[in-house]
């Protein structure tokens, strides 16, 4: 099992560095209910928006 | 004639896992260092508080799955109530400082046919999984390979889960009812401390009629304060309450894509946050540098004190529920807006009624998960 988990850490590592690397970041990190009309966590609109 | 002095071997365990320690606080390390760099510090604070969060989740054992098991079978309390003080402590700065605006909000959500369907499945499958949206960063990171499999099929399931649940909401709904829209910010603060008592009583004398304990351990006591404002130092880094599973739907959507599937035409991933999510780096999301932060907090506090990860492989049911168990969770922790995290701590913490609901959804979920386990050879307790 530990290697293994050397395995799936290094792996990890390397896809996170690269996918940042890659990745266009417009600043402070962000959640989803940061922006206008999210209604929970995820994002999803307010039932009364879609009415 | 010679002497020789001779020693016996040394037999005793090691004392900690210097490998893994290392690996750990190293990668840690590079992750601050990256958010650093493009000059985010409160990235950093929540990579920080989520090292943190693992660390002492990992030490307290403060599993919310077997906690709900064992007040499910035998009436024990302790553990849930355990949980309540996590909440009690992190609500005393959210319900005040999310109903004050700025830049903070709390964890709320809409009440209807998603919430309730969402939050059952995801009880149910956190009793075969054996854990829920924290507990399974925490074990996986702390040397549980079962509980990798978990987090795998977790991925998974939150991906389906992110393309299903706009037609779960078209089912309809109410917008989010929140304490503090109603009574203030200090007056949403007392109805939901008042909630939590209304609870706990409730959940006390359950255990009295049952004849079982309902006194947390120490340990929980502790953990839950030190939970509780990990919770609250969380929410000042990200401006929201500490939430898990969004963080898991956009590791799984980035692997979908990467691997060709075309998620552009989707609802879930046109909306605002969850489009910017999957277009910009994974260390942009407040729910994913909390993630990767736990997962080496119970890292780095499991091979702080013993050998990690030394244990044997689980049998194949045990494996196979932890499959099956991840991808009911990882779908109903997104079709019910989050999990024990981010639904019921993040909203009961927030003044927001979704998270009762959620937690009453989860429990009866829990109590038919917990009988489906002897099916892959898991005991009910």
């Amino acid at each position: 099992m530990r290697k293994t988990y050397i395995a799936v850490t290094l792996v990890a590592l390397v896809v996170i560095v690269t996918s940042h690397l890659m990745s266009p970041s417009s600043g402070r990190a962000v959640s989803p209910e940061d922006f206008a009309g999210a209604c929970a966590p995820c994002g999803a609109p307010c039932p009364s928006a879609k009415k | 004639m010679t002497t020789a002095t001779l020693s016996a071997p040394d037999i005793r365990p090691a004392r900690f896992d210097p490998l893994f320690l290392a690996l750990s606080i190293g990668i840690s390390a590079v992750l601050i260092a990256l958010v650093l760099l493009d000059g985010q510090p409160a990235s950093a604070a929540l990579i920080l508080g989520g090292f943190g969060l693992g660390a002492a989740f990992l030490k307290a054992e403060f599993s919310y799955t077997a906690s709900w098991r064992r007040f499910l079978n035998k009436g024990e309390a302790g553990g849930l109530l355990g949980g309540f003080i996590v909440i009690a402590i992190a609500a005393l700065l959210i319900v005040p400082v999310a109903a004050m605006g700025g830049r903070y909000g709390g964890a709320i959500a809409p009440i209807g046919p998603s919430l309730l369907i969402g939050a059952f499945a995801f009880g149910l499958g956190m009793q075969l999984a054996n854990g829920c949206g924290s507990g399974t960063l925490y074990t996986a990171g702390g040397g549980s390979g079962r509980m990798l499999v978990t987090l795998a099929f977790f991925v998974i399931g939150s991906v389906f889960g992110s393309l299903s649940l706009p037609a779960f909401l078209r089912l309809g709904g109410i917008d989010p009812v929140l304490a503090s829209s109603y009574f203030g910010p200090w007056g949403g603060l007392l109805v939901t401390l008042a909630s939590l008592a209304v609870a706990s009583a409730i959940i006390v004398s359950i255990a009295k009629k049952r004849g079982a304990n309902f006194t947390p351990n120490r340990t929980y006591i502790v953990g839950g304060l030190i939970i509780g404002a990990l919770c609250a130092f969380v929410f000042l880094a990200g401006g929201h309450p500490w939430s898990v599973t969004f963080g898991y739907t956009v590791w799984g959507a980035k692997i979908a894509t990467f691997l060709g599937f075309d998620l552009s035409h989707a609802e879930f991933w046109n909306w605002d946050g969850p489009k910017l999510a999957l277009k910009q780096s994974v260390l942009s999301d407040t729910s994913s540098l909390t993630d990767f932060g736990m997962l080496l907090g119970a890292m780095a506090a499991a091979a702080a004190t013993k050998p990690f990860a030394r244990t044997a492989w689980p049998p194949f049911g045990s494996l196979v529920a932890a499959a099956v168990g991840g991808l009911i969770c990882g779908w109903g922790a997104r079709i019910g807006f989050g999990c024990n995290i981010g639904a019921f701590i993040g909203g009961v913490a927030s003044g927001s009624l979704h998270g009762w609901i959620w937690f009453v959804m989860a429990l009866a979920g829990s109590f038919i998960g917990i009988r489906l386990r002897p099916l892959f050879g898991l005991s009910r307790d």
